[in-house]
C-alpha cells in the first residue's frame, strides 16, 4: 500500500512538484487512468506559498494540497456512476470513462481543491499518484521524481516507517485514513527583538517565556546575539510573554493572539533604577 | 531511486533523448534532462538519472565530510522548474512561425522607420527574404562598408553548440568583409570587474578566484555566511539547476548560520535564513563602511593580517574614521542611510568579527546593476580583508557559474577528472573576436542617438585585463563608418539593458535602414525589427552538449532531434546558412563540415574521446565524467596566498589587497565617483537615484530589481504553467496577466493600492505597468519588481503594459570611468492605474489579441490584413 509524505520543512517552493503534473497530464491522454488537463487551471499537486510575519521577521512555508487517496475516500461512496475505486495499492481512481460529471465527489471530498471539474470533458480529474507509470514500472509519480531537496517521499508504507513516525495526516477528524503525512506543517510563531534604549544595543540572552493561556504549557527560549527571540510551532491559541535579564525590571506582554504568527516588533528592555 | 528495467525504453515506439536544457547561451551547461518522445511529440521532460546506464562507481561520486555529516551528490540532474516546463516555450503560441517583413518597410522606397513598434508584419517567404538581407548587405556594403552591420548577438539563450543561438552571423559578416560588435558589458559581475578588480585583481571577474574546495572548507570551518543580495533558489536555476539549494540545506544541517543583507525576502531567504536584515536597495556601502568603524573603534579586526596582506589601510581609516569630509561612518550615520537601526549594524559587525564568516553571491544586488556599484563591491573585499579572507572558513563562494570559462578554479565543488570542452564545434560567437569598432550594450542608444562618443574600457564580456580599463575607446572609429543595419538573434535590450525607451527610439532612427532579426518567439526587440526571421529550439534539431555547471558532476551527451522543426522555422545556425548559400558563401561559411561532421569534430576535441568511443557514447545517450580522485589535495581557496602572499601574490600593482588604489589615483585622481578609497557615494554627476536627492520629493520609492525568479532575464515568459504561479503574475481585472510588483503595506495603503490591482511604476523616463502584491517580503520604501518582462508597449517608448521595468531605468553608465549598466536602485512613484481610462484611450492596445495561457502572442504583430 503506497503513501505519500510531503516534508515541508524541505520544501524550497521550487514548484517542481506543480510543474511536472502538468507536464505528465496537459495534452497527454492515460485512460483508463486519465484524460489530459485542460493547459490551465488544474493543480492535481498544488503548491501554496504562505507568508508568515512582517518585516523584518518573515518566513516562508511552503504547503501541498493533493488527493489523499484516502482508505475510506468520502467521493467514492458520493458517486453515482460508482467510478471512482481503489485499487489494492491503495490508489483512489476516478474511471475517466465511467465518469458523467455529477460533481458529487467535488462536494463530499473535505480537502479544499484537490478534485477538479473539467468543463470540456465533463469529467471530475484528480491525481492519480501516476498510477499509469507505477504500473509500468517506474517507482514514484513524477512529482517525487523532480523533488531536488527529498521534501517528497513515495513508497509502501511499510518501508517508511522512520518517516512516518514523524509525519501527521491533514484533517485526522475527518475520518478519510488519508495516504498523504505531512511533517512540519505550519503553526504559529513569535517573535521580537529585545534593546536597550538608553544605550541602543541589541540585548543578548534574556529569557523569552511564552505561555499558552488555554493550556498552560510553556515554551522558553534566549535573545540571541541581535536580540531577536523567534519561538515558532505554537498553536492558534491566547499567549502571554515574560521577558526577563538580569539587572533589568522583568516585562510582561498579555493577551498575544496567534491567529497569524506574531512580530512583537522592537521591545524596550531598559535597566532597572 | 532508478528502475533499470522499464524506464529504460518506454513504451513501445517511445524514444528517451538526453538534452542540455540550462539557459546560458554558450557550448556548455547544466539541467541535462531527458525528454520522452512518441509520434513527433514530446510526451515528457524527466532529470537524468545519472545511474540509469552506469553503475555510480563508473564516475566515483564524491562526498563531503564534516563535522561528523555528510553531504554527497544526488544520483539526478537537479533541474529547475523552467527546464521541467519547457514544452510551454516549444509549443507557445509565440513561436514564429515563417518569414516576416514589416506591412510599411520597403528597401526599395519609404522605409518608414519612425513606424518600427507599431506597424504589423506579413508573411513572406524564406526566399523572398534571404534576396531582400542578401540585397541590403551588398547596398550596405558598398555604401557604407561593411561595418556598417551592427551584430548583437551575445547573452543568454538556450545553450547550443553546433546550432548556437548567438554569434552564428559573425563569420559570414567577416567573410563579407566585417561587422561592428555589440559587445556585452559585464552586466552580471560590473561592480567586481570594474571596481573589485582594483583591490584584488582576480581576473577575469573580479569575485575570488580560485574557490577551489571552498564548499569543502566551509563545511569544516564557516559559521556564518552572509547572503549579500544573494538569491540562491532563484538565479542558480537557469545556470546550475538546484544543488545551491541542497547546498543552503546543508549548511543550516551542519549549524551554519545564515543571515541575509537584501531589500526583500528574497526566495532563498523565505527558507534558509536565520535573519532577514533588510537594506535599503544600493545603500549597502554605508552599511560596510559602518562595520568597518565598529571594527576600527572597537579593535575587532585582524590587524596583523591587513600589514602583511594589504596596503593603503591608514587612508581607508582616515575616511571611514571622518577624516577626510568630517563625517564619521558611524552606525547611526549609515541607519538613517540605510534603514538598517544602528544597534543591528554594530550586532553585526560584532558577530561577523567573533565568528568564520564567508559572504554568498548569486550575482545580484548593489554589486551589479546599482548606480556607483564599484563601490559596494570594492568594500565588500576590504571588509573580508579586515577578517582575515582566505583563513579556513572565509571566503568570498559563489552560488553560480560553478567551472565557468571551463576553469577548475572557478569550482568550489569536488572536480571532475577534466572539463569536457565543446568549443571547437561552437559554430557561434568566440571570446576572442572583437573587431576594430566595438559598441558596449549600455552605450548603443548613445552611439546610435548622438554619435560620436567614448568610454573607457575595451571589455568584451570582461576578458580584457583591469589595464584596459584605462584605455579610452570611441565609436566611430576613425576610418569606419556608422552603424546603419543590425543584425540581432538576441533581441531582447528593451527589457533586460539600461534605459529600454532611449533603445527603442534609437531603433527608430532613420540612419538604421534595417533591422533584421532571427529569434524563435515574437517578443521584445524583434517587434522593432524589419524582417523577422523563425529559429527554433534545441529539441528541433540535433547537437551535442556538455554539463559542466551543476557543480555535481559533468557529463557529455550527443543530442539527437526530438520533433520535426515548427512550421517554417530553422536552426540559428541554418537560418545564417541559408543567407550563406544565397551569397555563394555556404562552402567557407560551413568550412566544408556537415552538421553531423561538426558535432563528431566536438566529441573529437572534448576530452571525452580518451575515455570513451563516439559508437558508445551514442548507444548510451550520455557519459558522465568521474571524480578527480584527488580532488581534496588541493588547497582551498585563496590559502596559499593567505599562507605565503609574496609567493602567491595577487594581480595588483602590490600584489596585495589594496585598500587604496594607486592605479585609481594615477589614472582618475579626481574621480569623485570611484575615488581611490571606495567611498559612500548617495549621488553624483552620473546617478541622482537616491533618497536624498530632491528628486525623491517627487520619486519617493526606491526600486530593486534582480535576476527574475521565474525567468533567465528574458527567456520563459510565457511559460504557461508558470504563468498561473501567483509570484510569476498578478492577473489584473482585465484578464491581463501582469509582472508583479511587491509593496509594503504601509506603503500600498498610502496610495490606496491593494493586492491585485494594476499599478502604474514611473518616472521622467516612462511609465510601466504591474500587478501590485502588497507584501511583508519587501521592506517600507522600496518595491521590487523583476526585470525582463516581455514589453508590451501602449504607446511604444512610453508606457508599456508588460512589466518591462528596465524601460525606465537610468540611462547612464555606472559612473564616468567604469563602462557598466545600471538598472536597479533607482527612484520611482507607484499608483493605481485608471484600467477604465487607459483602456478608452489607447483601446488598439488593450485589444490585441491575447493568449490566456503565454500571454503575448504571435498574431498581435500580425498587420490586420494577415489576421483575417
Amino acid at each position: 500500500m503506497k503513501a505519500l509524505v510531503i516534508d515541508i520543512s524541505k520544501c524550497n517552493g521550487c514548484h517542481n512538484c506543480q510543474i511536472a503534473c502538468k507536464d505528465e497530464h496537459v495534452g497527454n491522454d492515460w485512460t483508463p487512468y486519465a484524460k489530459p488537463q485542460p493547459i490551465i487551471g488544474q493543480f492535481w499537486n498544488k503548491v501554496t506559498d504562505i507568508t508568515r510575519g512582517t518585516v523584518p521577521k518573515v518566513k516562508v512555508a511552503y504547503v501541498h494540497s493533493i488527493c489523499q487517496h484516502c482508505d475510506e475516500a468520502p467521493c467514492i461512496t458520493a458517486c453515482p456512476q460508482k467510478a471512482i475505486y481503489r485499487r489494492k495499492d491503495g490508489i483512489v481512481i476516478i474511471d475517466p470513462e465511467k465518469c458523467a460529471g455529477n460533481r458529487n465527489c467535488n462536494d463530499a471530498c473535505p480537502y479544499e481543491g484537490v478534485i477538479y471539474f473539467n468543463r470540456d470533458l465533463n469529467i471530475s480529474q484528480k491525481c492519480t499518484f501516476c498510477a499509469h507509470l507505477l504500473d509500468k514500472g517506474w517507482k514514484e509519480p513524477r512529482c517525487v521524481d523532480v523533488c531536488p531537496t527529498g521534501a517528497l517521499t513515495f513508497g509502501d508504507e511499510n518501508d517508511l516507517g522512520d518517516l512516518l513516525s514523524k509525519a501527521e495526516p491533514l484533517l485526522p477528524e475527518s475520518g478519510t485514513k488519508p495516504r498523504v503525512f505531512y511533517i512540519g506543517l505550519p503553526k504559529r510563531f513569535i517573535a521580537g527583538a529585545l534593546y536597550d534604549p538608553e544605550k541602543d544595543e541589541c540585548i543578548q540572552g534574556a529569557k523569552v517565556t511564552v505561555t499558552d493561556n488555554e493550556t498552560g504549557e510553556k515554551r522558553a527560549t534566549l535573545s540571541d546575539d541581535f536580540g531577536d527571540f523567534w519561538i515558532d510551532g505554537l498553536r492558534v491559541s491566547t499567549f502571554s510573554l515574560r521577558i526577563e535579564k538580569e539587572g533589568r525590571p522583568a516585562q510582561e506582554i498579555q493577551s498575544v493572539r496567534t491567529d497569524r504568527d506574531v512580530n512583537l516588533g522592537d521591545i524596550e528592555l531598559p535597566r532597572g533604577p | 531511486m532508478t528502475d533499470k528495467a522499464d524506464r529504460n525504453q518506454g513504451d513501445g515506439d517511445e524514444k528517451r533523448i538526453v538534452k542540455g536544457l540550462g539557459f546560458v547561451g554558450i557550448a556548455a551547461d547544466a539541467n541535462t534532462v531527458e525528454v520522452d518522445v512518441k509520434n513527433g511529440k514530446i510526451i515528457r521532460i524527466n532529470p537524468l538519472h545519472y545511474d540509469r546506464k552506469y553503475q555510480p562507481e563508473e564516475f566515483n561520486p564524491w562526498k563531503i565530510e564534516a563535522r561528523g555529516k555528510a553531504f554527497e551528490p544526488s544520483m539526478k540532474s537537479l533541474i529547475p522548474p523552467l527546464s521541467l516546463g519547457y514544452k510551454n516555450r516549444v509549443y507557445s503560441p509565440n513561436r514564429i512561425l515563417y518569414p516576416l517583413k514589416r506591412v510599411d518597410w520597403n528597401p526599395e522606397g519609404n522605409r518608414n522607420t519612425e513606424n518600427r513598434g507599431k506597424s504589423g508584419y506579413v508573411r513572406i517567404s524564406w526566399d523572398e527574404a534571404s534576396e531582400i538581407i542578401v540585397s541590403e548587405l551588398k547596398r550596405i556594403k558598398q555604401t557604407y562598408g561593411m561595418e556598417a552591420v551592427f551584430s548583437q548577438s551575445d547573452g543568454h539563450a538556450e545553450t547550443k553548440t553546433v546550432h548556437a543561438a548567438h554569434g552564428c552571423h559573425r563569420k559570414l559578416l567577416r567573410l563579407l568583409g566585417g561587422f561592428t560588435l555589440q559587445t556585452r558589458n559585464t552586466d552580471s559581475w560590473e561592480g567586481w570587474v570594474w571596481g573589485a578588480k582594483h583591490v584584488w585583481g582576480m581576473e577575469n571577474l573580479g569575485q575570488m578566484v580560485p574557490v577551489t574546495n571552498v564548499v569543502q572548507d566551509m563545511s569544516e570551518n564557516t559559521d556564518l555566511i552572509l547572503f549579500w543580495g544573494c538569491d540562491p533558489e532563484t538565479t542558480p536555476w537557469g545556470w546550475s539547476g538546484q544543488l545551491a539549494s541542497r547546498a543552503c540545506y546543508w549548511f543550516t544541517e551542519l549549524g551554519i548560520e545564515s543571515i541575509y543583507i537584501c531589500p526583500d525576502l528574497n526566495y532563498g531567504a523565505a527558507v534558509h535564513a536565520d535573519k532577514w536584515i533588510p537594506i535599503r536597495p544600493n545603500t549597502d556601502a554605508a552599511l560596510q563602511l559602518a562595520i568597518a568603524y565598529v571594527w576600527i573603534t572597537e579593535n575587532l579586526y585582524d590587524k596583523s593580517y591587513i600589514t602583511t596582506h594589504a596596503v593603503g589601510f591608514d587612508k581607508f581609516k582616515e575616511y571611514v574614521m571622518g577624516k577626510e569630509e568630517g563625517t564619521p561612518k558611524t552606525p547611526e550615520w549609515a541607519a538613517v542611510i540605510t534603514g538598517v537601526p544602528a544597534r543591528t549594524i554594530k550586532a553585526l559587525a560584532r558577530k561577523w568579527a567573533s565568528k568564520r564568516t564567508t559572504i554568498a553571491h548569486g550575482n545580484g544586488g548593489p554589486f551589479i546593476r546599482g548606480p556607483y556599484s564599484t563601490e559596494p563591491a570594492r568594500l565588500e573585499v576590504l571588509l573580508l580583508a579586515m577578517q582575515g579572507l582566505g583563513k579556513p572558513g572565509r571566503h568570498q563562494v559563489k552560488m553560480i557559474e560553478w567551472s565557468i570559462y571551463q576553469h577548475h578554479h572557478r569550482n568550489p565543488w569536488p572536480r571532475p577528472l577534466f572539463i569536457p570542452q565543446l568549443q571547437a564545434a561552437d559554430r557561434g560567437w568566440k571570446y576572442d573576436d572583437t573587431p576594430r569598432q566595438f559598441i558596449p550594450k549600455c552605450l548603443v542608444h548613445d552611439a546610435i542617438l548622438n554619435p560620436p562618443i567614448s568610454w573607457w574600457g575595451t571589455t568584451t564580456l570582461s576578458r580584457d585585463p583591469v589595464e584596459k580599463q584605462f584605455v579610452k575607446s570611441t565609436y566611430p572609429v576613425e576610418g569606419c563608418p556608422e552603424i546603419h543595419m543590425i543584425w540581432t538573434d538576441s533581441p531582447c535590450l528593451v527589457t533586460c539593458w539600461n534605459d529600454g525607451n532611449s533603445i527603442l527610439k534609437a531603433y527608430r532612427h532613420p540612419k538604421i535602414e534595417f533591422i533584421l532579426a532571427q529569434h524563435p518567439w515574437l517578443e521584445n526587440d524583434c517587434t522593432f525589427a524589419d524582417i523577422i526571421l523563425p529559429s527554433n529550439t534545441k529539441f528541433e534539431t540535433e547537437d551535442i552538449g556538455v554539463d559542466i555547471f551543476s557543480g555535481q558532476f559533468d557529463a557529455i551527451f550527443p543530442e539527437p532531434k526530438c520533433i520535426e522543426p515548427r512550421g517554417e522555422s530553422k536552426s540559428d545556425y541554418e537560418v545564417v546558412c541559408t543567407i550563406a548559400e544565397k551569397l555563394g558563401l555556404l562552402e567557407e561559411y560551413t568550412g566544408g563540415k556537415s552538421v553531423e561532421e561538426w558535432i563528431k569534430h566536438g566529441f573529437d576535441t572534448s576530452g571525452a574521446a580518451d575515455h570513451i568511443s563516439y559508437e558508445k557514447l551514442k548507444e548510451k545517450g550520455y557519459w558522465m565524467v568521474p571524480t578527480d580522485p584527488n580532488w581534496k589535495t588541493h588547497a582551498p581557496g585563496m590559502r596559499e596566498f593567505v599562507n605565503d602572499p609574496e609567493k602567491h601574490p595577487l594581480n595588483t600593482p602590490s600584489g596585495k589587497i589594496e585598500f587604496y588604489s594607486e592605479r585609481l589615483a594615477k589614472h582618475f585622481p579626481d574621480d569623485k565617483e570611484r575615488p581611490p578609497v571606495p567611498h559612500w557615494v548617495p549621488h553624483g554627476e552620473s546617478h541622482q537615484e537616491s533618497l536624498s536627492h530632491p528628486r525623491a520629493e517627487k520619486y519617493p520609492l526606491l526600486v530593486c530589481s534582480n535576476h527574475p525568479k521565474w525567468r533567465v532575464h528574458a527567456q520563459h515568459d510565457d511559460m504557461t504553467w508558470l504563468r498561473e504561479i501567483p509570484t510569476c503574475k498578478v492577473k489584473g481585472p482585465d484578464g491581463y496577466f501582469y509582472e508583479p510588483l511587491w509593496i509594503h503595506p504601509s506603503d500600498a495603503d498610502k496610495r490606496a493600492i491593494r493586492s491585485g490591482d494594476v499599478v502604474m511604476i514611473f518616472n521622467e523616463r516612462g511609465t510601466v505597468l504591474a500587478g501590485a502584491r502588497v507584501s511583508e517580503r519587501i521592506m517600507p520604501g522600496t518595491v521590487y519588481i523583476d526585470h525582463g518582462a516581455r514589453y508590451d508597449p501602449i504607446v511604444p517608448a512610453e508606457i508599456d503594459r508588460g512589466g518591462a521595468i528596465n524601460t525606465i531605468c537610468p540611462h547612464h553608465v555606472i559612473s564616468k570611468h567604469a563602462t557598466g549598466q545600471v538598472a536597479s536602485g533607482f527612484l520611482v512613484e507607484v499608483a493605481r492605474a485608471n484600467l477604465e481610462e487607459l483602456m478608452k484611450k489607447f483601446s488598439d492596445a488593450f485589444k490585441r489579441p491575447y493568449s490566456e495561457a503565454a500571454g503575448l502572442c504571435f498574431e498581435r504583430v500580425l498587420d490586420k490584413g494577415e489576421r483575417e
